[in-house]
């Protein structure tokens, strides 16, 4: 890369690393910091003074998995309550989307707006009503009922994420296979959906993140015996005085794994996140 | 069955061909339609029914309808459009700052060739982050007495309590936003600067363009669309922004950041007033459908809803 216009004054090239260094910072530092003090004793946590340099320990996680307020339970229920969701999502997702993509009925415009503004409807919104519904059918404190109220963000965006990969499938390959002797569904099935894996894979994963990281949802619907992960690290806020060190332990085993996974599906972000109105690099 | 079939001399062919397709494709689609209805259609049958009626929760979930006492309501209520005008405040400053960060961040990047993939998956990290973790997080920062960021301002000679104030409160959720989701413009937009065709960029370093103006006339022209699109999938998530404000300052101090979802929910959930809490959540339904038909008029000439 040293074509004439890549070829930029010392000047010019301080001020990115300049920028790029500043930036680094904002955004790692509060991250860095949480993960720190993780392993933090209490007094070390709220020294007035930070210490950067300190002798870590396990203890915050060890009290986050003993005793009164034990982890498990929130971890497991996050765990089904988001997964399920999410597998639930990509499944019907993934049929719709290549129902979507291929449709030629004349009012598609309309069902694809209709399926993009649930999507975007306020969370309030939608929180409101279900709640009412949820009370009259007695899903409240249910992991079913969590698992539906994720469907309502996770289905839409499953559905219009998965025919946005659908519509990169060449036609070509599907009428081959049509030619070839398939039924419409094997050549679905063996043919046009094998090659959006990438796809289901990117679909899943954000959907697992958006259910994961719900908070909104969760307050409203869950009670003792369906409690998610962030439900239990704002609680932990509640009680008398706030620890700190369980809480950014909390955060740390709510974060990781989210990090992880977003970080695995990184080529496909930028369609993922702007639901394909963008192609990635 | 050859490959003539779509061929302009076939077309009856064709034709048949096309209703077959729509057959098979609208049956794949009927289940997740089916589903998306009762998870929307219903909910939103409800939210307006509530929106005419006094809900009483003991005993099951008994409606009685009021006519339109809430919706009358929605005029006199001074405190609410001072709540649409501090989430149109928010909504402009956190998605101001964002995109003009992301764009900044994207260019330095794509300045960076060799470190590039590396960096932006750091500067990526943010986004995966649970927003109510972002907001006990920045709570955790700027705690008036161990606070890392209060001692770091500290350094600087601001001494306030940076959530006890109403104009820093408000400025610190709106830095937690912007924290979280700049990450997401910086890689929407260098997604779109690579696919920028280094021919003409050397095409108008050749002219003789200076920075500033291949950045204005060639860069921002090919990126535009990108742009537009970060913009409105930011607004339509910021206008509905709720959980940091949620568990940093629940609308205080003085309701210095109390906008319109944070009403709604309190107005819904802490005084059970759900008929009035319909009727906010319709209005917000109405601002949100406008940002989303903004946002498939852009896919549409994008090509994207074919």
């Amino acid at each position: 890369m040293t074509s004439a216009i890549d070829r930029t004054p010392l000047r010019a090239r301080l001020g990115v690393r300049a920028v790029v260094i500043v930036g680094l910072l904002w955004t790692l530092v509060p991250l860095v910091w949480m993960v720190a003090s993780s392993f933090k004793t209490d007094v070390d946590v709220t020294a007035a003074e930070p210490e950067f340099l300190f002798q870590p320990t396990l203890e915050n996680y060890r009290s986050l998995f003993t005793g009164a307020n034990n982890l498990g339970p929130y971890i497991w229920h996050s765990v089904l309550a988001s997964g399920i969701s999410s597998v639930l999502a990509v499944a019907i997702g993934a049929l719709a989307g290549y129902g979507l993509a291929g449709t030629r009925m004349r009012a598609k415009k309309h069902v694809a707006f209709w399926i993009i503004s649930t999507r975007m409807a306020p969370i309030a919104v939608v929180v409101l009503p279900l709640f009412l519904l949820f009370r009259g059918a007695n899903l409240i404190d249910s992991i079913p009922g969590l698992i539906l109220a994720y469907l309502t963000f996770n289905l839409p965006f499953a559905i219009w994420l998965m025919s946005a990969f659908f519509a990169e499938v060449p036609p070509s390959v599907e009428e081959s296979a049509l030619v070839a002797g398939c039924t419409r569904w094997q050549a679905f099935w063996h043919v046009v959906l094998p090659l959006t894996k990438s796809g289901l894979v990117t679909t899943f994963v954000l959907c697992l993140v958006f259910s994961w990281n719900d908070y909104a949802f969760a307050l409203v619907f869950s009670g003792p015996h369906s409690q998610t992960l962030p439900i239990a690290a704002d609680q932990l806020v509640t009680q008398t005085g706030i620890d700190w060190g369980q809480l950014t332990a909390i955060g740390t085993i709510v974060v990781l794994p989210m990090i992880v996974a977003g970080l695995a599906v990184r080529r496909w972000l930028v369609t993922g996140l702007t639901l394909g109105a963008v192609t990635g690099e | 069955m050859t490959t003539t079939l779509d061929a302009p001399a076939e077309a009856p062919v064709r034709n048949a061909k096309a209703r077959k397709r729509f057959g098979f494709h609208g049956l794949m689609m009927t289940p997740g339609m089916v589903l998306l209805a009762l998870l929307s259609v219903i909910p939103l049958v409800t939210i307006i029914a509530t929106s005419f009626s006094r809900v009483h929760l003991l005993g099951g979930v008994v409606f009685d309808n009021v006519g339109l006492t809430y919706w009358a309501r929605l005029f006199g209520d001074l405190d609410l459009w001072v709540q649409w005008l501090r989430t149109i405040a928010f909504f402009v400053l956190t998605v101001g700052l964002e995109m003009v960060l992301g764009l900044g961040f994207a260019l330095c990047l794509w300045k960076l060739v060799r470190a590039r993939n590396l960096l932006l998956t750091l500067f990526l990290l943010p986004m995966f982050v649970a927003p109510v973790i972002v907001g006990l997080l920045g709570r955790f920062l700027t705690d008036s007495t161990f606070g890392l960021y209060t001692w770091l301002l500290g350094l600087v000679g601001y001494h306030g309590d940076i959530l006890g104030g109403g104009t820093s409160a408000f400025l610190a959720v709106v830095a937690m936003d912007v924290w979280e989701w700049t990450p997401l413009i910086t890689l929407v937009v260098l997604a779109g600067l690579t696919a920028v065709p280094q021919s003409i960029r050397e095409a108008a370093a050749l002219d003789g363009a200076n920075g500033w103006q291949s950045f204005r006339h060639v860069l921002l022209p090919s990126i535009s669309g990108v742009l537009l699109v970060a913009l409105l999938i930011r607004s339509m998530d910021a206008i509905r922004y709720f959980d940091i404000i949620s568990v940093t300052t629940n609308g205080g101090p003085a309701d210095a950041t109390k906008t319109v979802p944070i009403r709604l929910y309190e107005t819904a959930f802490r005084f059970f007033d759900l008929g009035y809490a319909a009727v906010i959540g319709l209005v917000m339904l109405v601002v949100t459908i406008l940002i989303a038909r903004a946002f498939v008029r852009v896919l549409d000439r994008k090509g994207l809803t074919r």
